[in-house]
């Protein structure tokens, strides 16, 4: 197993620098450059680029950002906050970003297991039909169509919650993205656990189970949702990313200052640095997670890792 | 039983993460709160700023890019520089330049010298302003190590040497800027400029003070104790790329007691939809309109039109075959309904534009605004440009012409670009008008390096003078998008800024409506609108000043009931 998991950790650091350094090509032939107002001149520019040593070749301004970013440093905004370390830009936005994705994740996987559990075990019946439409709904409506629908009925006509973000009430400020952000995750987990639910508990093995009189607490934890969990795990991964890496969408709508609004602006102005250190962060956090999947469906079914630990031998 | 173990214990490790980052972000909350609790008003949420009487709330679109005087270069980061700082000169309600830290100013008779005399003014950590704190922000604006984006306003300002520092000729030391003692500050000109105080309300001369700039070292400009305060109100929260910019009334101000708000909240919401629902909800007292949103509003007692000085136009590029005839120039000038463009497609208040040079820019000597005294040029006619079409199927021996016009994505250039499209080629049978949509910044480097046949383009004014405009058509400049050449407009460009002209006020504005007339004549640009906003603001809320240069909005003299 630690064999497995430091060839895996070695391989994501190549993987990593390969995506830094493709990154840096694409960057390359994205058209402008982060000064690309009409009103500097070629000779304004010229000092810009030597400032900020763009004005060196790819390759080198490759291996400098590298060299840069093992002391932690991501190097400084062009252009969204100018002259601002990337550092303390993360500092500030990516907790909030990690805080309502978590928050969505945790509150969406629990709501969507308890909701496809009660559908499997109560199948064909009022319950069932219920999680059905509230996974259609959840699936087929985008998120900010939810976000809209609380702003103006719990934001605007019964002021629940405040509309806007507000840094100083994180906790008030963070329930309608949540909601928000979560109802994907419930639509998809509860669809996928009341199918995998409902095929592990016609198995012959659980009929065995059964018979033998095992109580139906420990039959449904112990020995259905657990090999239920496996493709559960596998979707939720990459959900996972997905929210805490910040929604463009959301973060606009309730002003959210987070990370997902960062990227954005960042493309779209040439901002390199913000552009590199956000993609490596997500790249981190992306194959981070992978890994941990990867250790998980060890955990939860010794046939796979015995499989993989066999191949590395 | 030993791995359902495990995955419990991973589980709960999951959680912890989870946890601990929900702690860092209430960390950051706690720390933003202390950072504010010396200031009352902005520490409590807007409910309570909005019973507390008067503290404005006000809508951005964007973030604050930098709240470095010499560093930013949009207008959001202007405003807030603004509210904090204030400079030799502010502009007042009808956009001309007045004093504020100037007591007094001493002109030469040549032009080329002024004098300041600077009031008895306290920086908000009791430091005096004093003449040494504009040498030092000065130098820094063209300073070639610093590399201000907006040095080139100095070049404009004509400040002596100005142009051979800032091209690394010269040392930052040689800037014909000196603090002749604490109080008095000397500042030399290489030829006189008519507009010399109206451009030093400009954000880029704002003073800043050097010793608190070196102690703040990197971090100058990034929370409220990094920033000094000598202008009305003083920042009290504040990060980088913050949403949420909280100021208060500065009591220290040398004119405190006109000013009548006790604090400026700043929200950014890029969603025009949430930041209509956020006034309604009355936590906003201003708020920007987008263009689909003016319909529902504009009969409200609340709404508000507000010219912006953006001048919308298609320049024709005259390298390319055909657009180099003045026929032809004049029959696509003249094709379309301008009319209906502002009043059926932006609907924000923008105005039909027959000029080169917009309205409410620049006053001159007379006390007039330009456009008051000077005429109209290229208006709609369908007529005439079927007429001049003729002649220039005849000159240029052809029945048929397809232009490709390139247009940035967003979605009014969309719009207007495709009204434009439909228009030309209704009127003007046998021409074909394509259009091609990329992002600004590429339709701003094709256009200056030439790859264009037409381009839906647009200029924002920097300082209050038809030059703004003006030299953007002279021969070799690098906004001269279309290559138009003319050696007498050259010649008045020329002379109006370091000539004959500049010594001569009344002379030089007569011979800038000349300028303004040979391009309109010429059809070196078609023009098409000139930019309106479309605002929200709370009754009982009065005073802002609305400008179209440099600082859109002052809330010096303010008031909210």
């Amino acid at each position: 197993m630690k064999k497995y998991i430091l060839k895996r950790v070695a391989i994501s650091i190549v993987t990593l620098l390969v995506i830094l350094l493709v990154l840096f090509l694409m960057l390359e032939f994205m058209p402008g450059s982060p000064f690309n107002d009409e009103k500097l001149t070629a000779a304004q520019k010229a000092i810009l680029n030597k400032k900020y040593g763009l004005d060196k070749p790819m390759l080198i301004r490759f291996f400098n950002y590298i060299k840069a970013m093992l002391s932690g440093d991501f190097g400084v905004s062009y252009t969204i906050s100018k002259n601002t370390p990337i550092t303390s830009l993360l500092q500030t936005r990516l907790p909030i970003s990690l805080r309502l994705g978590g928050q969505a994740i945790l509150i969406g996987t629990v709501i969507g297991l308890i909701l496809g559990l009660i559908a499997a075990i109560k199948h064909n019946t009022i319950f069932d039909t219920i999680t059905t439409v509230i996974s259609v709904l959840g699936v087929s409506l985008p998120s900010y169509v939810f976000a809209m629908a609380l702003i103006y009925g719990l934001g605007f006509r019964l002021k629940w919650f405040p509309i806007l973000y507000d840094v100083k009430k994180p906790f008030d400020s963070s329930i309608m993205p949540t909601i928000s952000l979560c109802m994907f995750t419930i639509a998809t987990v509860a669809r996928f656990t009341r199918t995998e639910m409902l095929e592990v508990l016609g198995s012959d093995y659980m009929l065995l189970a059964e018979s033998k009189g095992i109580n139906s607490f420990r039959l449904i934890f112990r020995h259905a949702l657990r090999n239920a969990l496996i493709p559960i795990i596998t979707v939720l991964a990459p959900l996972v990313v997905g929210l805490m890496t910040g929604s463009l969408v959301i973060e606009k709508l309730f002003s959210i200052p987070g990370i997902g609004s960062l990227l954005v602006s960042a493309i779209q102005s040439n901002d390199y640095n913000v552009v590199v250190a956000l993609t490596f962060i997500y790249s981190l956090m992306y194959i981070g997670i992978m890994l941990i999947v990867d250790i998980l469906y060890g955990v939860i079914d010794p046939r796979i890792r015995l499989v993989k630990g066999a191949g590395n031998e | 039983m030993i791995k359902v173990k495990k995955l419990v214990a991973l589980f709960f490790s999951l959680v912890l993460v989870l946890s601990l980052t929900a702690c860092s972000g209430k960390n950051t909350e706690e720390k933003t709160n202390n950072a504010g609790t010396d200031s009352p008003a902005a520490t409590e949420g807007t409910d309570e700023n909005a019973a507390g009487g008067n503290v404005l709330n006000v809508q951005f679109d964007v973030e604050v890019a930098s709240l470095d005087p010499q560093i930013a270069t949009d207008g959001t980061s202007f405003e807030v520089l603004s509210d904090v700082t204030e400079g030799l000169y502010t502009i007042d309600a009808s956009g001309l330049p007045a004093l504020a830290m100037a007591q007094d100013v001493q002109k030469s008779d040549d032009g080329l010298t002024y004098t300041f005399t600077l009031k008895d003014a306290k920086w908000s950590n009791g430091t005096p302003v004093t003449a040494k704190d504009f040498v030092f922000a000065w130098r820094r604006l063209v300073d070639p190590t610093v590399a201000s984006e907006y040095s080139f306003i100095a070049e404009i300002a004509n400040i002596k040497n100005a142009a051979d520092i800032i091209g690394g000729k010269k040392g930052i030391e040689e800037l014909g800027v000196t603090a002749k003692d604490d109080k008095t500050l000397e500042v030399q000109l290489d030829v006189p400029v008519p507009f010399f105080e109206s451009l030093l309300a400009f954000p880029s001369f704002l003073p800043v003070n050097e010793d608190f700039f070196t102690n703040a070292g990197d971090s100058y400009g990034t929370s409220p104790d990094t920033i000094l305060s000598n202008g009305a109100f003083k920042i009290t929260s504040y990060e980088p790329a913050a949403t949420t910019i909280s100021l208060v009334k500065n009591p220290d101000y040398w004119d405190a007691g006109k000013v009548g708000l006790d604090g400026i909240n700043y929200q950014v919401i890029k969603d025009s939809q949430t930041a209509m629902l956020s006034y309604q909800n009355g936590d906003l007292d201003v708020v920007t309109l987008s263009g689909e949103q003016v319909e529902q509003f504009q009969a409200d007692t609340e709404f508000h039109n507000i010219m912006a000085g953006y001048l919308w136009y298609i320049s024709p590029n005259q390298k390319v075959k055909g657009l180099e005839n003045l026929n032809l120039r004049m029959a696509l000038a003249l094709a379309y309904d301008k009319s209906a463009i502002v009043s059926n497609i932006l609907k924000d208040g923008s105005i039909v534009a027959d000029f080169a040079v917009p309205t409410l820019l620049a006053t001159g000597p007379d006390g007039k605004d330009f456009r008051e005294t000077t005429g109209t040029y290229l208006p709609s006619d369908k007529t005439k440009a079927q007429d001049y079409w003729k002649k220039a199927q005849a000159e240029l021996g052809i029945d048929k012409l397809t232009y490709t016009m390139i247009v940035e994505d967003t979605e009014s250039a969309q719009n207007v670009a495709q009204f434009i499209q439909s228009e030309i080629q209704t009127t003007l049978p046998g021409i074909t008008i394509k259009i091609e949509t990329m992002p600004k910044k590429n339709r701003v480097e094709r256009m200056q390096s030439g790859d264009f046949e037409l381009g839906l383009t647009r200029w924002g004014p920097d300082y209050s003078d038809p030059m703004t405009y003006l030299d953007m058509w002279e021969t070799g400049n690098p906004n001269n998008y279309g290559f138009w050449s003319n050696s007498d407009y050259d010649a008045i460009i020329e002379s109006a800024k370091k000539g004959e002209l500049a010594l001569d006020p009344a002379k030089r504005w007569e011979a800038l409506k000349n300028a303004e007339k040979i391009v309109m004549d010429n059809a070196v640009i078609f023009p098409v609108y000139q930019k309106g906003d479309a605002v929200m603001i709370k009754s009982g809320v009065e005073g802002i000043e609305f400008h179209s240069v440099g600082i859109n909005r002052i809330y010096k003299d303010a008031t909210k009931k």
